[in-house]
């Protein structure tokens, strides 16, 4: 048992490693959504004040916070998914497949290190608006509960992006989940509030588990809701973390058997 | 109690479609040898490497590796085989020694273990200086030696090398022969080699199975199977005047055999090593040879025998 | 090659539905002077769209480049201008289709066509903006050579409509933000297209817009220029 730790514990240093020595692999994760995280914030600075239905929050900053967590979270485990791949195009997965190693390790080692980054991003996101006025309204716990979804969400995206990995084996597929988890964000509360919109999309919203997580990260952050919406929205992200990970062990069990 | 290092009865891998790249093959492969799988590209030999190295499950048929069984005891399997497949399967992102250390720990070893292992291996295969660098940079036979030092590591019984010196120059693939001769001679670990060279097959195997479309079609020793097809003959073309006299001299050796007119043939059948013997004879008793000609037969012939299609043919371009 | 084509077709047209749907509560500000989120998401649309198909002209630039296409063409006697001048005007065509395309969308979500005048007004500036983004583009390709770059072409063309007037008009932008955006030539252009869209056409917006145009298509065509002489060298 505790072998299977040390080798998911070196499998894990090892894809951080390799994410920080290939810059496509992260910089677009950090950046991307912390550019959005301010030009939102730029724009819609008189949002909470002035337009009706928007829930009651500090400022627009601390709003959003959430939202760019989940962006951030989602590439990673977009780019995690291409990296997993190309180790199985280039023949480092058989490598690691005719070893020792515990089958568990061969995923968790890519998955743990997604969790790794996907906190580091997040605290180093809310170090950033906190600079620029943000508030945890929950403080310290308050933090804390924030990075416990964090961990479920980087388990979920991670686990998606090693499922499709497994499942082609090329990068090239693997990136394909972008555009999905792209839509994902998009059609949900993740930048702005269901209150505030209407017709389909506010259907589609109001279905899509993604707006219940980050409703749920919010309330520690902004105070937008009440103990309930943070256990709702904490018990769907761990919902979909245990979907992904199952979904990544049926795919690893299939590769392996050869079924792929 | 199974003292095959290496066993396979009756594999066989069928692929979607149909397709058999391995279609009833059955080996052993007796502790300590150095085993080749020659045959051209296709003929199945890699299947059968990642069936033995369980990477692959086969349709039919059973396999043990070091005395367990590939499909019921893989993780057993796993901790006594080293693995170096084709191209060479590294991360080109980390260095060399931090893939030693790694595939240490994947092995258990303790980190003072890997790294007292890990140095002593990168001194044996020349990789002391570029072991910080990224294996990226590395040139094509520097990966294959570092494939070969993450394939030791753990002192494994069996070694599997899945055609290790394809796409190499002249050198690298001697220094890499060198290697493995050494590595068997001193840990006695048996190698399962698959390749397409007949000279690797000949200078390193002592054992020879020759395969073609996932079928065995020959085996044995190198110079069993071409004994089988024929023994090197020596060629001795000489004056017209010293024609008798040669082949008086040289039937002592062996019944002469149809040749040219200029010359007289017969088979040695400890080839190269005979032939001293043979112009000894003749200069004793004043016969000139002006020319000397030792043919043997080769695993493509034996191949040739065996399937009506040459080995060499076949094959188009190296990696 | 439709394998390119699609995805700028339909990045577009996701970010028309995606902003629109999104952020239609901002509609309620009164910098929007009551008028709809999803009217004034259109040019933005377009203007996105307009770059995606600036950015394939780069990208195929640079993988004819890396397939030594290029090469041939260089060594024959056909002028190189031509290189760069024939994507340039295919750019412009492909962000027309996909204006239609976001109009119809536009219909479709209940918003009625700005009239003639107006219409025209977007679709030239999204082809002017396509066709400053394929000069950027295109320049990177000729000096890096490499598909590699494509991120970089990205980026910057992100980078411009984002730090623009993207998500809200500049009387609604905090401080910071409307320094940048004010400076941004981008920001001239889309307000252009906002107004044609919104109000019929305003000629006030479209002085600035012009310069705009000419400026960044002046500056861009330059450095695709420099990347032609830099070719073959």
């Amino acid at each position: 048992m505790s072998l299977a730790l040390r080798q998911t514990g070196a499998l894990s240093r090892r894809a951080l490693i390799r994410t920080m020595r290939v810059p496509q692999a992260w910089v677009p994760s950090l950046f991307f959504p912390l550019m959005l995280m301010a030009i939102f914030s730029g724009s819609f600075a008189q949002a909470p004040d002035r337009i009706p239905g928007f829930p009651e929050v500090a400022g627009f900053l601390d709003f959003i916070i959430a939202g760019t967590i989940l962006q951030a979270v989602l590439i990673a485990g977009t780019s995690g998914g291409a990296a997993f791949a190309s180790d199985i195009e280039g023949g480092f997965f058989d490598r690691l497949v005719s070893s020792p190693a515990s089958r568990l390790a061969l995923v968790g080692g890519r998955i743990t290190a997604n969790i790794v980054i996907g906190v580091a991003f997040a605290a180093f996101f809310i170090l950033v608006a906190t600079i620029f006025g943000a508030r945890i309204s929950a403080g310290v716990p308050g933090l804390l509960l924030v990075l416990v979804f964090t961990v479920f969400l980087a388990a979920a995206a991670g686990g998606l992006g090693v499922t499709l990995a497994l499942r082609s084996g090329s990068a090239e597929a693997a990136q394909g989940a972008f555009p999905l988890f792209f839509a994902l964000m998009f059609f949900s509360s993740a930048f702005f509030p269901r209150e505030t919109m209407d017709g389909w999309f506010k259907t589609v919203a109001d279905i899509n588990p993604v707006s219940y997580v980050v409703e749920g990260m919010r309330v520690p952050i902004a105070g937008t809701g009440d103990a309930w919406d943070a256990l709702l929205g904490l018990a769907i992200v761990i919902g979909l973390a245990a979907i992904a990970l199952l979904a990544t062990l049926r795919s690893l069990d299939r590769r392996l058997k050869g079924d792929l | 109690m199974n003292h095959a290092a290496v066993e396979a009865r009756g594999l066989v891998r069928e692929f979607k479609g149909g397709v058999r790249a391995v279609d009833g093959v059955s080996l052993s492969v007796p502790a300590g040898q150095i085993y080749g799988f020659l045959g051209p590209n296709g003929a199945g030999k890699s299947t059968i490497v990642r069936i033995l190295t369980t990477l692959l499950a086969p349709t039919a048929g059973t396999a043990t590796v070091g005395g367990y069984d590939v499909m019921r005891e893989p993780e057993s399997v796993r901790r006594k085989i080293g693995v170096a497949l084709q191209d060479a399967a590294i991360d080109p992102f980390m260095t060399g020694r931090e893939l030693l250390q790694l595939q240490g720990v994947l092995h258990g070893l303790s980190r003072r273990e890997t790294r007292a292992r890990g140095s002593r291996l990168l001194e044996r295969v020349d990789l002391v200086g570029a072991a910080d660098r990224r294996v990226g940079t590395y040139s094509g036979g520097m990966r294959r030696r570092l494939d070969l030092a993450l394939a030791l590591i753990h002192e494994p019984q069996v070694l599997f090398l899945d055609e290790p010196t394809t796409g190499l120059d002249p050198i690298s693939r001697h220094t890499l022969w060198d290697e493995v001769r050494q590595l068997n001679t001193e840990s006695g670990a048996t190698v399962f080699l698959t390749t397409q060279y007949l000279e690797e097959a000949d200078e390193l195997a002592g054992r020879v199975a020759i395969i073609a479309e996932g079928r065995i079609v020959a085996d044995g020793t190198p110079d069993d199977l071409k004994a089988e097809i024929g023994l090197p003959t020596l060629s001795v073309t000489v004056a017209r005047e010293q024609l008798d006299a040669a082949r008086g001299a040289m039937a002592r050796f062996a019944t002469p055999v149809p040749s040219g007119d200029s010359s007289v043939a017969i088979q040695l059948p400890e080839g190269a090593a005979g032939v001293a013997g043979v112009v000894r004879a003749l200069d004793d008793i004043g016969v000139v040879a002006t020319g000397l000609d030792l043919s043997e037969p080769s695993l493509d012939d034996v191949f040739m025998a065996k399937t009506g299609k040459r080995m060499e043919a076949d094959e188009v371009t190296t990696s | 090659m439709p394998s390119v084509f699609i995805p700028s077709l339909v990045m577009p047209l996701f970010i028309l539905v995606a902003t629109a749907g999104a952020f239609r509560g901002i509609g309620g500000l009164p910098a929007f002077e009551g008028s709809s989120y999803l009217a004034f998401t259109i040019p933005m649309a377009t203007v996105m769209g307009g770059g995606f198909s600036g950015i394939n002209a780069g990208m195929t630039l640079a993988r004819d480049m890396e397939g030594g296409f290029v090469d041939r063409l260089v060594a024959s006697p056909s002028p190189r201008v031509a290189l760069v001048l024939g994507p340039a005007l295919a750019a412009m065509s492909r962000s027309a289709f996909t204006t239609t395309v976001i109009f119809i969308a536009g219909l479709i979500g209940g918003v009625a066509l700005p009239g003639l005048a107006g219409t025209l007004i977007v679709y030239a500036v999204a082809a002017a903006f396509s066709v400053a983004t394929a000069c950027w583009a295109m320049g990177v390709a000729l000096l890096t050579g490499t598909v590699q770059a494509t991120p970089l072409m990205q980026v910057a063309v992100f980078v411009s409509i984002f730090f623009s007037v993207a998500y809200a008009p500049r009387e609604a932008q905090d401080g910071w933000l409307r320094s940048i955006s004010d400076v941004n030539p981008v920001t001239y252009l889309l307000e252009a297209s906002r107004d044609a869209e919104l109000t019929g056409v305003s000629l006030s917006s479209l002085g600035p817009a012009v310069l705009a145009a000419a400026g960044l298509i002046a500056a861009l065509g330059a450095f695709a220029m420099l990347g032609l002489r830099r070719l073959g060298a």
